[in-house]
């Protein structure tokens, strides 16, 4: 079940200064843009179980609803690597409790697709990582992204020094792209989350293994532009068993034990983060598109439903050159 | 079998997809290696054709029609036997690999550390990039160095042999510190990267004629991933690797597991091939669809 957050009619502090705010600048003669607040949930799940279908399709029915009736349905979780028994790869069951999801919503069609950056057996990875043995007959629905015929784009936005891009044919031709990350730390970004997961949507086919283009035009720059080069997208975070310390291969599990969903990838990610302690406002690729203004990641422009933050927040160790990115409340 | 699944996945333009859908260049010329290697001459006409048709004015091949650049995969076409391809594409093939570098050797970027003050105490050496204007990486210099290793013992140039050697020691530069290679990162997000078995496997067989403890560690971590390994693509390019070196036991038998896509059906077809001294990645004995 999933509640709004807030329901106490008092003023909250926050409220008051925004209003203020709102207030000041009205009375200046500058008009101010109504922000329509980004809705994410947050849903306890304590465990990769049989009660995870029902929660990710309560979740898909809170935020799409009869939306995803006709619609074609990409879903990108996260494979990067083969190590049984390590919180690396998305579970699984959230990819499949996402499939059926979908499915019973109406969908027209839902294909399962990714396009790992390390490795280029993409079938032996997702084998490896249950996903035969989960989603039944998962290579009738999957797409190796890496493989798949490709449109060259522009990216709306231009962050990074990219200026054209050869993106897979499967995944502009959704209506809705799906992304399915991992709740990890990472050694070069602070955090991978929805969007970051973006970078598996970049073919390997065109640019090879790894995706080294991405980092030579900047990391964060391009997890922005690749942000912008995909405008429907909805997201849910498998928390359960995320990565803490020297992810997103390295760093060791971590229990956070919720999925976090919305369709605002960035307002998500945001929350993702304040979860993890992480400040978001100190995470690069969020501020960059948090300051095109078409993304929020402030804790007033994010309508907060289900649970609370600081009722499922936990720390996620960071590595030493990332402690700058340690909420101060922390 | 192998071969009716090649033919029957042929395109009308002469090329194979990756999986479905549109022609690329990798699965096309691995496709075209193993049919010419089968006799199988007119299919793999058309797919020479239709690679031939692909090559851009600057030499270089693009991994799909649309694409307007040329990658990697020129390292892959260079491998055709050029009285197949062609003496003129194949030679424009070898001119673009030795116009190629991996970014980090660029005069541009070797100024710009040197101005930086952070320039290596010597000349690195030069692998192979996916892309232009990125770094060098295992398997695209591995390839590279392949093809330019045939060339060599059809030419005199001097300049091929340099990037041959060149190429060998950046890979062996680039071994994991156990030995065997990942993608061609020493150190992986702070800490020693692990070796792959596909990327081992293709490594070994570039550094073949190279011997050195660098390369018996690389041996016999290929050995081990041999036994445990149980993906279709790394067991091929794990034995194309140990048969550059006279490594693979006698008495081997892969396990029976599936060839999940193109690739590996053809790899696996030149692998037989190879076992049986035929030259495909390297010159030995009877060069496919060649001359001996």
């Amino acid at each position: 079940m999933i509640r709004v957050q807030r329901d106490n009619p008092k003023l909250t502090r926050r409220e008051v200064l925004t209003a203020g705010s709102a207030v000041l600048l009205a009375g200046c003669g500058i008009q101010q843009r109504p922000i329509v607040p980004s809705r994410v949930s947050i849903v306890k799940a304590p465990a990769y179980d049989q009660s995870l279908y029902g929660t990710v399709m309560g979740l898909v029915r809170e935020h799409l609803g009869d939306s995803v009736r006709g619609k074609r349905i990409l879903l990108k979780p996260n494979l990067v690597e083969f190590e049984p028994d390590t919180s690396i790869n998305t579970h699984p069951m959230i990819v499949h409790a996402a499939f059926e999801a979908f499915h019973a919503l109406g969908a027209a069609s839902v294909r399962i697709a990714e396009g790992p950056g390390h490795r280029r057996n993409t079938l032996d990875l997702a084998d490896a990582a249950g996903y035969f043995r989960t989603v039944p007959r998962f290579e009738e629905s999957f797409v190796d992204l890496n493989l798949d015929d490709v449109t060259r784009v522009h990216p709306l936005t231009q962050f990074s020094r990219i200026r054209k891009l050869y993106l897979p044919n499967s995944v502009l031709g959704a209506d809705l792209l799906v992304s399915l990350p991992k709740m990890k730390t990472h050694h070069w970004v602070g955090a991978t989350l929805s969007m970051k997961n973006l970078f598996g949507t970049v073919p390997g086919g065109i640019y090879g293994w790894p995706k080294n283009v991405l980092h030579w035009a900047g990391i964060d720059e391009s997890i922005a532009d690749l942000h912008g080069a995909y405008p429907r997208q909805f997201a849910i975070v498998d928390g359960i068993v995320g990565m803490e310390g020297n992810g997103p291969i390295q760093g060791t599990p971590k229990k956070a034990g919720v999925l976090v969903a919305g369709r605002d990838p960035a307002a998500v990610d945001a929350t993702c983060c304040r979860i993890m302690k992480i400040d978001p406002m100190q995470v690069q690729y969020l501020r960059l598109v948090a300051g095109k203004g078409d993304a929020h990641i402030t804790e007033h422009n994010i309508q907060q439903m289900g649970e609370s933050i600081e009722s499922v927040a936990t720390p996620f160790e960071l590595i030493p050159q990332f402690q700058n990115l340690r909420l101060e409340s922390a | 079998m192998s071969v009716g699944i090649l033919l029957g996945k042929q395109n009308r333009d002469g090329g194979w997809a990756y999986v479905r859908g549109a022609s690329w260049t990798e699965p096309t010329v691995y496709a075209v290696l193993a049919l010419l290697a089968a006799g199988e001459d007119a299919a793999a006409n058309r797919g020479l054709d239709w690679i031939r048709a692909r090559q851009l004015p600057d030499g270089g091949w693009p991994p799909q029609t649309g694409v307007d650049e040329s990658n990697w995969v020129t390292g892959l076409a260079a491998l055709l036997p050029p009285d197949r391809l062609g003496a003129l594409a194949h030679g424009r093939a070898i001119e673009w690999l030795l116009r190629t570098t991996g970014e980090e050797s660029t005069a541009i970027f070797r100024l710009r550390r040197w101005l930086l003050g952070n320039s290596p105490s010597r000349i690195e050496p030069t692998g192979w990039p996916w892309v232009r204007g990125t770094a060098a990486w295992v398997t695209p210099t591995s390839i590279a160095v392949m093809a330019l290793d045939k060339e060599s013992t059809r030419s005199l140039s001097k300049e091929v042999r340099t990037r041959v050697a060149s190429g060998r020691q950046f890979l062996i530069e680039h071994m994991c510190v156990n030995g065997g290679w990942n993608h061609g990162s020493v150190r992986v997000y702070g800490v020693d990267g692990v070796p792959y078995p596909e990327t081992t496997g293709v490594g070994l067989a570039a550094i073949r004629g190279v011997r050195s403890p660098a390369t018996e560690r690389a041996v016999s971590v290929a050995q081990g991933f041999l036994k445990d390994c149980r993906s279709a693509d790394a067991l091929n390019w794990l034995r194309v690797g140990l048969l550059a070196h006279g490594q693979l036991p006698a008495d081997y038998n892969p396990p029976p597991i599936a060839y999940r896509t193109l690739i590996e059906t053809s790899v696996g077809m030149l692998v037989a091939e190879t076992q049986k001294g035929r030259g495909i990645f390297w010159c030995s004995g009877e060069e496919i669809g060649g001359a001996a």
